[in-house]
């Protein structure tokens, strides 16, 4: 029985959050999730609230074949249920080591022309998963921030692309701008959240941008900034 | 230092990949959340063969759920903990607390004084550190045995020798206590 008051509803979600409800009270909350936005906040409240409490319990390293086993029961599960897109294409581990390769490359390009460009302070590599090559640059600089293409890129006929900012530690994209149907990009100050350890990220928008303001497209270029 | 892209990537990018069905996606974010997941179980189960089936079986679950994550709703890295904590309490269900808890030192100190300092010192932990202050010492205690030990409300009672009706009436009083606090 979910119970209608404020009060009633945030305790119950908190229990659900702790763990301790028994399990019939437990699916009762779960299969009212579905509708019940008043619970489905106060759950998603709890979760986030009472999250740094797990750090009590100290990060143990896990048998190693963990991964292997996890790899063995969903090669082959439910792949055919899934919407095709860029990322659900067989994706072969060793893209990230190539784009380790790429970006290093593309880091000794840009190191090569650097005395011709105001100093940068942060320089990211963009690439797409499954490609091998570098496809943006992103860097920071006294002008600001400038993103540019490496290789030609367009957009699917009728959307944007728009820039997106990681803090590092935190999960929550900012949104840096729109790039231009010429692929250029300059933000005339450098967002506080673009620094080592950030992630910038590229996501497929309706023209104009994510009404949202977050990503509402697939992410479909990811690096990470690196210190100069 | 790497100059990998995706590996510095976080965990909110990383879901979003594995949404979109990205098998690299998953596998680096069990390289990035793993110990700290695994942690989580093994704090709850106790056993670690018990505690790497349910990491297993929360990637799986990841795998499988992760387009149902969004990131309006909350941290990446909460979302999860949720899983595991929720895999884990299963766990014991299905073997039993009795088995599992057979070593009584296991976990006794997550309720010693000094735990709510040993929270991870990151920018929300400030706020919840400041107010489990507040709360009186069994519902702090009841708080921490549930959410970090996994811990029911009878078996909160029998670990703090109280009756089981002040347990549940400690736990309430102290998520409205800290709901007042926190959202304010």
């Amino acid at each position: 029985m979910i119970p209608e008051t404020r009060d009633d509803i945030d305790i119950l979600a908190g229990e659900y959050v702790l763990g301790v409800l028994d399990p019939t009270a437990r699916q009762e909350v779960e299969a009212a999730l579905a509708d019940n936005a008043m619970l489905r906040d106060a759950v998603a409240f709890w979760e986030t609230k009472l999250h740094p409490l797990s750090s009590l319990a100290p990060p143990t390293e896990p048998p190693a074949d963990g991964w292997s086993a996890i790899a063995e029961r969903i090669d082959g599960d439910g792949r055919h249920n899934r919407s095709p897109g860029l990322w659900s294409r067989p994706t072969p581990w060793r893209w990230a080591t190539a784009g380790f390769a790429a970006a290093a490359a593309a880091l000794a390009l840009y190191l090569a022309l650097a005395p011709v460009v105001p100093a940068p302070r942060y320089v990211a590599v963009l690439h797409a998963p499954q490609r091998e090559q570098a496809d943006w640059l992103a860097t920071t600089g006294n002008d600001g921030l400038t993103i540019r293409p490496i290789s030609e890129q367009h957009a699917p006929a009728g959307r944007t692309f728009e820039l997106w900012a990681i803090a590092s530690g935190t999960a929550r994209p900012q949104p840096l701008g729109v790039i231009p149907a010429d692929g250029i990009l300059r933000i005339a100050t450098v967002p506080a959240s673009v620094r080592g350890g950030a992630t910038l990220a590229i996501s497929v928008e309706p023209p104009g941008g994510s009404p949202t303001g977050l990503p509402t497209g697939p992410v479909v270029f990811v690096g990470g900034v690196q210190p100069l | 230092m790497s100059a990998d892209p995706i590996a510095s990537s976080s965990a909110a990018v990383l879901l979003d990949a594995v949404g979109r069905g990205s098998q690299a996606a998953l596998r680096r974010l069990y390289e990035l959340e793993s110990r700290r997941l695994y942690g989580i179980a093994l704090r709850i189960v106790r056993r670690p063969a018990i505690a790497a089936e349910v990491l297993q079986e929360a990637f799986i679950q990841i795998w499988r759920n992760a387009r149902t994550f969004s990131p309006e709703r909350g941290a990446a890295e909460a979302w999860l903990t949720g899983i595991v904590r929720f895999r884990a309490l299963d766990a014991v269900r299905r073997h039993g607390r009795e088995v599992l808890s057979d070593d009584p030192a296991l976990g006794d100190d997550v309720v010693e004084a000094d735990a709510v300092e040993r929270i991870d010192a990151a920018a929300e932990a400030g706020a919840l550190r400041r107010c489990l202050g507040l709360l009186d010492e069994n519902q702090r205690r009841c708080v921490i045995l549930a959410f970090v030990d996994g811990l029911s409300h009878s078996e909160i009672a029998q670990r703090l020798a109280s009756p089981l009706g002040s347990v549940k009436s400690w736990v309430r009083r102290g998520l409205l206590a800290l709901r007042s606090c926190l959202q304010s």
